[in-house]
């Protein structure tokens, strides 16, 4: 059985349907993309996952337990973790505090603060700081660094690059190739289709609520994932 | 001279004031919610604290706070749980609200029932009148030792929340109580520490308010403003902005008591109204 596996998962807001019928799988270690426009449904996907949207029917599994009814705050104990979407760091936590919520209710595993300070140097120097005194990078960095301490199995990526100069992207990629040397697999979920492709080996596309295309990063035709995409 | 002496009795009263505010304050602070039954819960405590005095009159009095304060965490755990945090998800800010309200109608009827319409205060002998002459003024004991807890009690908590891991975990669930849960922290119980954490301290001030003035079933209103008035003085969500709002309303109260021995609290009210309209945000406006 593979690492995720999700069949038939039906995602909700009160009357609206905003995931259909969705199949999912991430193998161990693996790196998947999963892109899609906006209002896709691809943050409602994740979100779904982890217990933040509890209005959720189907089939999930994570490491072989059924994880579809199970609340947000006893999955992260499993090692499924998400970067949210905009971040949502504690603001009134200094960026060491944040990475410290990482630990309250974690896998245990090999990361530490000392860990992240060294994948992250600039958040070392910035430890004593609020996240409102940190560049929107170095916020992410936190984000990821905060979901590294509770040493995932899974790391959920929602929209790492949004709004991020194109240096800090780079580094925040590059350290995906350390993150994943330990074993973790990743779904990095982007509007940036080719940044997403290059990191991954396999990439979903989901359009209006249902994947409309899925197959190896490397291969798809960048034609029929534009169709795929757009929906045309 | 004599009006030193009275901005230092009240600057010790305002101690007092403070401890009745930061209960209210810190729930307002992590879960948005303002607890109208905060006043009833301290009256209650007062008559708690009164009536295990009788039961044990060769105790100390002031040592009933001992039991009294861990009956009220109890009790502040079990109200959150089971009452509170049924509506704390509600997307209308008026149903916690109306909720806490009617718990303290409900309160304030209940203790009508079982401890009569009296009036009471909690008798602490000798103690209550003891007082210090220090260059020729005369200061109380008992407001002394009241403004050294209520200090003591804010040090403590401060060092709670900002050095230990519940204290982030609190501070974290204020921020977003969302995404705590993907760090496996259940909001919901955080409540229920904060809230018994509340009224304990509201306890210890409703046991020493009860020592200083007398008390009955219907006071709880009129604490419940003071501990308001405190809190929005000092600046939502300040900490030491509470303790300094109760020390300028104790000041503002004798000083007008001074003036006009009939004032009560008129003047205490007074400054906090002109306080809303010079400078709505509080003394001390930022996040501390
Ligand atoms: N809280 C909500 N209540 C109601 N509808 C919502 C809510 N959040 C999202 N939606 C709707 O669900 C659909 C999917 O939204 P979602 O945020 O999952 O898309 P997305 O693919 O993450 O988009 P983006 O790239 O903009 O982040 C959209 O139609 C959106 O309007
Ligand atoms: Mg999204």
């Amino acid at each position: 059985m593979a690492l995720l596996e999700v069949s038939g998962l039906q995602v909700f807001y009160g009357d609206l349907q905003a995931v259909f019928d969705m199949d999912f799988t991430v193998g161990d270690g693996e790196a998947v993309a999963l892109v899609g426009a906006n209002g896709a449904g691809k943050s409602t996907f994740l979100k779904a996952l982890v217990g933040l949207n509890e209005e959720r029917k189907g089939a999930v599994y994570f490491d072989g337990i059924d994880i579809s009814r199970m609340p947000a705050e006893q999955v992260s104990r499993l090692g499924l973790i998400m970067v949210p979407e905009g971040r949502l760091l504690f603001d009134s936590l200094t960026i060491e505090e944040n990475l410290l919520m990482g630990t309250v209710n974690r896998r245990s595993g090999t990361w530490t603060l000392r860990r992240v300070f060294d994948l992250f140097p600039i958040l070392e120097e910035r430890r004593r700081m609020y996240p409102g005194q940190l560049s929107g990078g170095q916020q992410q960095m936190a984000a990821i660094g905060r979901a590294l301490m509770s040493n995932p199995r899974l790391l959920l990526c929602d929209e790492i690059s949004l709004g991020l100069a194109p240096v800090m992207v780079e580094q925040i990629y590059r350290s995906f190739a350390d993150i994943r040397r330990e074993g973790t697999a990743v779904v990095l979920v982007e509007q940036d289709v080719k940044r997403a492709l290059g990191a991954s080996e396999r990439v979903y596309c989901l359009l209006k609520g249902r994947v409309s295309l899925t197959g190896d990063a490397r291969e798809t035709n960048p034609e029929r994932l534009t169709q795929a995409y757009f929906g045309t | 001279m004599i009006w030193v002496e009275t901005l230092i009795n009240g600057a010790l009263l305002g101690g007092l004031y403070g401890l009745l505010g930061i209960g209210l304050a810190l729930v307002f602070g992590v879960m948005r919610v303002v607890n109208i039954a905060h006043g009833e819960f301290m009256v209650l405590s007062a008559f708690f604290a009164v009536l295990l005095a009788a039961m044990f009159p060769s105790v100390p009095p002031l040592l009933m706070l001992i039991p009294v304060i861990a009956v009220s965490f109890v009790v502040g755990w079990a109200y959150q749980a089971v009452i509170v945090n049924r509506v704390i998800k509600s997307p209308d800010p008026l149903a916690p609200l109306l909720l806490t309200f009617g718990v303290s109608v409900i309160l304030r009827n209940v203790m009508v029932e079982i401890f009569g319409a009296d009036v009471r205060s909690l008798q602490v002998g000798e103690l209550s009148r003891a007082s210090l002459e220090i260059a020729g003024l005369s200061i109380g004991i008992m407001p002394l030792l009241t403004l050294v807890l209520a200090a003591l009690l804010f040090m403590v908590l401060q060092l709670i929340l900002r050095r230990t891991e519940f204290g982030r975990i609190v501070r974290a669930t204020a921020d977003r109580a969302d995404i705590v849960r993907l760090s496996g922290v259940k909001p919901d119980r955080i409540y229920n520490y904060v809230m018994g954490l509340s009224l304990a301290l509201g306890a210890i001030g409703g046991v020493l308010l009860a020592v200083r003035s007398s008390f009955t079933p219907f006071s709880g209103a009129e604490r419940l403003l003071i501990a308001f008035e405190v809190i929005v003085l000092g600046g939502l969500g300040s900490f030491w902005g509470a303790l300094l709002g109760g020390i300028a309303l104790g000041m503002a109260q004798l000083i007008g008591l001074k003036i006009d021995p009939n004032a009560g609290l008129l003047y205490a009210h007074l400054l906090f109204f002109c306080m809303l309209l010079i400078r709505p945000s509080g003394l001390v406006s930022s996040k501390a």
